[in-house]
């Protein structure tokens, strides 16, 4: 099977400062993957590549197989079926949730079939309907995760770029992002997640890589790695 | 061939454009890129022409009194902006020089809007070389010295250089002070050469033309201001086309050197290799993110991208 | 006393209208590319003389004048989009400034060697007469000025609000990036936004020129620093803010010229600014970060 995503070799730097060396990874259709590292250790910079808005030094990033994602801008990228919730959700604080919504489709000419997903998710978050003409910026932390999350759906992707979703988030909507993640999954939608939270995001992952320092330095099938004592120390303190 | 009479006036305002040029290179090094150079000039050209049209000084203590009073306004400056983001600092000191301007205009005492005039002749050519060369000195030693070192770390991470024990609010005031003294210097001495100020002296577009000298020649030496004063000083004189030319000739370098060398035309990078300096010559360093026209993290040839991308 | 009051918030009104169509242009180069476009006062200067070129006698010559003079100025916008403003977005806002002072320079230089550096009188486009309202009266020519820039102002404000573009603009202003990940062709949607505030500018540039009958390689100057202050004082975060700035400023401008002195008009201008950068420095309506 040809994976979703493939990244190999990928090196980024910020003027002469290395994000990122190096780096291999790839995703096959129907999975969710989760890349663990702490902050600075590049993840971001990973998620940002694949979406066309950092150029790399040297790798490739190939999608289905045929598209070569270094060579199409950020838009076109966006309607090959690629989507992205980013970090500390960075919604459109100026807008009203329902056009933060309407954004989400942007790329989609068909101006019905948009209105029609942005009920559907109304229909999943109810809270949201009652939100839908308050500017996003006045919305708590967790109805924002909603949003993000809902804004990226309305893009009908394949990919889903999430980055660390369950950042800044009380506990329990921490755990209602994570049983949302396993939803859209099942939905059909391939996952790469970035995250610091290991305990939950080894839960509903398939395969996880470990990052430290720009680099790779372990990965595999959630089953083998969750016992490797590096993710032990760092990530699960200690317990198993 | 031209007399000598005719090289003299260019010859003087160059040298006194390089003079207050090494004033606002002093100022940027921590930081300070002021739009207010036109307005800090204007303050020491009025103060000194008072002292010697008005109150009959001669032109020497009169010269000093407009370092002062640079220094003064320069230190009141740096104290206003201290906690400013970087654009606002701009915008401040640009606001700053044209309320001046708009207080020359409305001053009586100062000839208001029909300018001041009746200023005597004093100013000659050595007097302007011995100017620029004590900016230049200045300016030097000021550069290799520790303060320069801490200017230039104030301007890089004031946070960080504060947390280091780097004294900001001193470095700062120190570097507005000094170059705004030189500043001052080098607009007494035009004052007494043109023998008239004209309260649109002190404007923003004046102002500006300080910053577009430090830009075109590039912030990372000294030499770069030097060059850009000199240049774009001399140059339009010397090419003697009629004055629309030579100012559309002026847009066109300004326009190309900002696209093409956005560090400025001398930079401190190795240019050892041929193809390295052609490299850099054709390509900028570019910003990352969706703002720029292809997000890059590194230079790349221009247009290129596009063309790949739509292939 | 208040007939005077009146007549003179008229005037500003007037006035201030133009000053917020200019400053509007201003603003949405800096909000939505980051970029300060310097040039933009002196495309307006390019759509007075698009217009006076033009401008043909009858009861058509104002319409006609008005469409060439927001041709020409958006021909201009977009070729200096092109060449200068697309390779800067992206770099430090004072690079932006000085690029785009450069070609203003050869704007207003090129057109006072075309048409001479003295103001050049325009046509007469419409009747002089007078229009009384209430206790005040306003020539037709600054009536019909104050309706097109109003017009201008409330277009721009529903395309930003109610249109897929508009909203794609206004999302670009906030946050470039995620717009771009989210399907928004950025360097499409910012040529859009010079076109817009270009053409914009060309077609109050004719009303203007109109209503004083003259137009001049030099008028730029002065809407030009006069806007960019409107923008300051604003903020960039709502463009409506910029249009009751404006509006503002053209109203004390007015007042300070009817009950204190005209030398002092354009003074205002600064102090307002200086004191609110002083004290709100991301302006009355606050800015997105940069």
């Amino acid at each position: 099977m040809t994976p979703l995503l493939s990244v190999s070799d990928l090196a980024v730097s910020y003027g002469a400062v290395p994000a990122v060396a190096g780096v291999s990874l790839e995703i096959f259709p129907g999975e969710v993957r989760v890349i663990l590292g702490a902050n600075g250790a590049g993840k971001t910079t990973i998620i940002k590549t694949v979406l066309g808005l950092l150029r790399p030094r040297r790798g490739t990033v190939r999608y289905g197989g045929e598209h070569d994602l270094l060579r199409l801008k950020p838009h076109q990228i966006r309607r090959l079926g690629v989507a992205w919730v980013p970090e500390g959700r960075q919604l459109w604080n100026t807008l009203s949730v329902i056009d933060n919504l309407r954004m989400g489709g942007f790329a989609e000419r068909d101006a019905k079939a948009v209105d029609r997903r942005v009920d559907e998710m109304f229909e999943r978050f109810p809270r949201l309907r009652e939100r839908r003409d308050q500017v996003a910026g006045s919305l708590s932390g967790g109805e924002q995760q909603m949003v993000a999350i809902a804004r990226a759906l309305i893009a009908a992707p394949k990919l889903l770029l999430m980055d660390e979703p369950s950042l800044g988030l009380a506990p329990i909507i921490v755990r209602d992002v994570f049983r949302l993640v396993r939803d859209i999954n099942a939905m059909g939608i391939s996952i790469l997640m970035v995250e610091q939270n290991a305990r939950q995001a080894l839960r509903v992952a398939s395969w996880a890589y470990l990052l430290e320092v720009g680099a790779i330095v372990d990965s595999g099938p959630v089953s083998e790695i969750a016992s490797h004592s590096r993710i032990q120390a760092i990530f699960l303190g200690g317990e198993a | 061939m031209p007399s000598f009479a005719y090289f003299e006036p260019i010859l003087i305002f160059t040298l006194l454009n390089v003079t207050m040029a090494m004033g606002l290179y002093i100022t940027a090094l921590s930081g300070q890129l002021s739009m207010a150079t036109a307005a800090i000039a204007g303050v020491g050209a009025y103060l000194s022409a008072i002292l010697t049209a008005k109150w009959g000084w001669p032109f020497l203590p009169a010269i000093v009194c407009a370092a002062a009073i640079g220094a003064v306004v320069g230190t009141l400056l740096a104290l206003v902006t201290l906690r400013m983001r970087d654009f606002i600092l701009k915008l401040t000191t640009l606001a700053f020089g044209e309320a001046l301007s708009v207080l020359a205009f409305n001053w009586e005492y100062i000839g208001g809007a029909n300018s001041f005039t009746g200023i005597t002749l004093y100013t000659t050519l050595p007097q302007c070389v011995l100017a620029a060369l004590l900016a230049l000195y200045v300016a030097w030693r000021f550069d290799g010295s520790r303060l320069g070192f801490a200017a230039r770390a104030v301007r890089d991470d004031p946070l960080a250089a504060g947390a280091m024990g780097v004294p900001l609010m001193r470095v700062r005031v120190i570097t507005f002070a000094l170059g705004s003294a030189l500043v001052g210097i080098g607009g007494a001495l035009q004052a007494h050469y043109l023998l008239v100020i004209s309260p649109n002296e002190l404007g923003f577009f004046v102002s500006l033309n300080f910053v577009i000298f430090l830009l075109f020649g590039g912030l990372q030496t000294l030499w770069g201001p030097v060059l850009g004063a000199a240049l774009l000083t001399a140059l339009p004189e010397l090419l003697r086309f009629t004055s629309q030319y030579r100012l559309i000739l002026y847009g066109l370098i300004i326009v190309l050197v900002v696209l093409v060398r956005p560090e400025g035309v001398l930079t401190r990078k190795p240019t050892g290799q041929a193809r390295r300096l052609f490299g850099r010559i054709l390509v900028p360093e570019r910003p990352v993110g969706a703002l720029a026209e292809r997000p890059t993290d590194r230079p790349l040839p221009l247009g290129l991208v596009q063309r790949s991308a739509e292939r | 006393m208040m007939p005077l009051l009146l007549q003179q918030i008229a005037n500003g009104l007037v006035i201030g209208s133009t000053y917020a169509v200019v400053a509007l242009g201003f603003s949405l180069a800096f909000t939505v590319l980051r970029v300060i476009n310097f040039a933009h006062p002196d495309i307006f200067m390019v759509g007075m003389f698009a217009g006076l070129v033009l401008a043909v006698p009858g009861p058509w010559g104002f319409v006609v004048a008005l469409g060439a003079g927001a041709l020409g100025a958006a021909a201009v916008g977009y070729a200096l989009e092109r060449t200068v403003i697309s390779p800067l977005r992206g770099r430090d806002v004072l690079m932006t400034l000085i690029g785009t002072l450069g070609v203003a320079i050869m704007l207003e230089n090129g057109m006072a060697l075309i048409a001479g550096p003295d103001p050049v009188s325009y046509p007469n486009l419409l009747p002089r007469e007078f229009v009384d309202i209430g206790p005040v009266t306003l020539t037709l020519r600054q009536v019909v000025n104050f309706a097109i820039c109003l017009a201008l102002l409330v277009l721009v404000s529903l395309y930003v609000r109610a249109t897929k573009f508009g909203r794609a603009t206004r999302a670009i202003a906030e946050r470039p990036d995620v717009a771009a990940a989210f399907g928004v062709d950025v360097g499409r949607v910012c040529q859009a936004t010079i076109l817009i505030a270009s053409a914009m500018a060309g077609v109050a540039a004719v009303s203007v020129g109109a209503m004083y009958g003259s137009a001049h390689a030099f008028v730029g100057l002065l809407y030009g620093l006069k806007a960019f202050t409107c923008m300051l004082v604003a903020g960039n975060r709502y463009f409506e803010g910029v249009m009751v700035v404006a509006l503002g400023l053209g109203i004390i401008e007015a007042l300070v010229t009817g009950y204190l002195s005209s030398s002092l008009r354009d003074a205002v201008a600064f102090f307002v600014l200086i004191g609110v950068l002083l004290f709100r420095p991301n302006g009355l309506f606050g800015s997105y970060a940069t």
